[in-house]
């Protein structure tokens, strides 16, 4: 007899149309290039916090996400980006070196260059202030005050000169 | 106090410490002395730049930034060593980055030579646990000791950026980590390991939905060991652990959350002879009572 033909036919299920211009966006910044060795096995949530505290939020969702060039859902106002705690958990995780987190910050990237951030993250502000004064967090009297009574010299101002033209 | 035996390294402040924790700075500049560290203020250092929202900015930027700062420790001829975690993630992933991509190395320094400077990849990037046990030898750390912290009960927080990626921060197993807890068994503490230390503190994503539950489960993790102090490195999971450990008693009305964070480098200056004050400690919002007999004991 000759062997039975396993012809079971492919189910039919949604269509995915792949985008790959949101990934060559990706890939343009820094380890942008590193999603496409995901290969979906999930290490990256099992230690993510940001996972277990809150729903919907996983890794491995947003890697597939970029990988299929969903790029509105991630970089509209909804983006689940600003979710991730940035603790490199995934990054220690994942077997393909993917640094998940470090694709995370792309997409957020891509965000900065739109100008759409979320107003709470202040990543605008933030710059801004190391912009003009060289420091994260402005010089306050308090400051002042705490030093003196600790016997550390005051802190003087910085010259942003040259921060101004590496960023320009 | 620098003499011909005192290793000199460049001292990377950052910003936040300086800024908002100033204790942090003076716990530093008054205990690494006495291990036979020369600490070396160089003029010309910024921001990091901050790893989380100037990361989230433009990753080429942050790099050129961090490579300035490099630069600033090449001219001078030394290497860095760094006492906030997140300083010292920047530093070091900027180190590892550019050391291994010419390319992006020759992209951040046709940036740098506006500004007359190149980032040659010489100065190496220690955060300050490291420097100790590996340039200076823990054992320096009891040897400076003269007023033992012998019952003092440590829960130790690592914190996120101290660790990982691994590969990068070469600190510590991430998964299993000591350095710490060897430090405060220098001071003749008890270091003790609380349930959820791997947890992140939540600095970085603060606005959104994760911290306020996150740090319930954490602080309450760190209640239920019953320490005297919870000791930390890093001002970001410090911050949180002080004034925000007192906001979330209140949002959970939980009052067994008030273990007291500390700076390491505060307890070591206690157990060297310092007071409270001149650590600063007396400054914090949740206040460590058990540390007030070691202050107060004859040196
Ligand atoms: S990013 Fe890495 S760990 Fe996560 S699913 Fe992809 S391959 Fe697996
Ligand atoms: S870095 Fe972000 S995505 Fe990665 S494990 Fe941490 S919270 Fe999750």
């Amino acid at each position: 007899m000759p062997p039975k033909k396993n012809k079971k036919k492919r189910e039919e299920g949604p269509t995915v149309t792949i985008d790959f211009e949101f990934k060559k966006l990706v890939e343009k910044v820094v380890d942008g290039t590193l999603v496409n060795y995901c290969y979906q096995c999930g290490a990256c949530v099992g230690d993510c916090p940001s996972a277990r505290y809150v729903e919907g939020f996983n890794p491995r969702e947003i890697m597939l996400k970029v990988l299929y060039g969903f790029g509105e859902e991630l970089v509209g106002p909804a983006s689940p980006a600003w979710q991730c705690t940035n603790c490199y958990n995934c990054y220690e995780r994942c077997p393909q070196n993917v640094k998940p987190v470090e694709i995370i910050i792309a997409v957020k990237n891509l965000m900065a260059q739109r100008g759409i951030y979320p107003a709470k993250a202040q990543v605008g502000d933030l710059v801004n202030t190391v912009l003009e004064t060289g420091r994260t967090a402005p010089v306050t009297a308090m400051t002042t005050k705490l030093r003196e009574e600790l016997g550390l010299a005051p802190l003087e101002a910085i010259d942003t000169a040259e921060l101004k033209k590496i960023l320009e | 106090m620098a003499n011909e035996n005192q290793k000199k390294f460049a001292f990377f402040p950052g910003c936040l410490i300086p800024v908002r924790y100033p204790q942090m700075e003076a716990a530093i500049r008054k205990t690494l002395p006495k291990l036979g560290v020369d600490v070396v203020d160089l003029a010309g250092f910024t921001c990091c730049p901050d790893p989380i929202y100037f990361k989230s900015y433009d990753k080429t930027a942050w790099l050129a930034v961090a490579a300035r700062n490099l630069a600033v420790a090449e001219e001078a001829g030394l290497n860095v060593f760094t006492i906030c975690s997140g300083c010292t993630a920047t530093l070091s992933e900027t180190y590892q980055q550019l050391n291994t991509n010419k390319k992006l190395k020759d992209e951040i320094n046709m940036r740098l030579a506006r500004v007359g400077k190149e980032y040659k990849g010489t100065a190496t990037i220690r955060h300050v646990a490291t420097l100790i046990r590996d340039e200076v030898g823990i054992e320096a750390v009891a040897a400076s000791v003269v007023r033992p912290l012998e019952g003092l009960k440590v829960a130790i927080h690592y914190g996120c950026h101290l660790l990982k990626p691994s590969h990068v921060m070469r600190v510590d197993d991430p998964d299993d980590p000591h350095i710490l807890d060897d430090l405060v068994a220098e001071l003749g503490a008890t270091p003790v390991r609380h349930e959820e230390w791997i947890l992140c503190c939540g600095k970085a994503c603060k606005h959104e939905e994760a911290p306020p539950a996150m740090m319930y489960d954490l602080l309450k993790s760190v209640a239920a060991v019953e320490a005297d102090v919870l000791g930390v490195v890093c001002p970001s999971c410090f911050n949180e652990f002080d004034l925000g450990q007192v906001r979330l008693a209140r949002q959970y009305d939980d009052e067994t959350l008030k273990t007291p964070a500390v700076y390491y480098f505060q307890l070591l200056g206690l157990a060297q002879g310092l007071t409270l004050e001149e650590v600063g400690l007396h400054r914090h919002k949740v206040r460590a009572p058990a540390l007030e007999k070691y202050s107060a004991a004859a040196v």
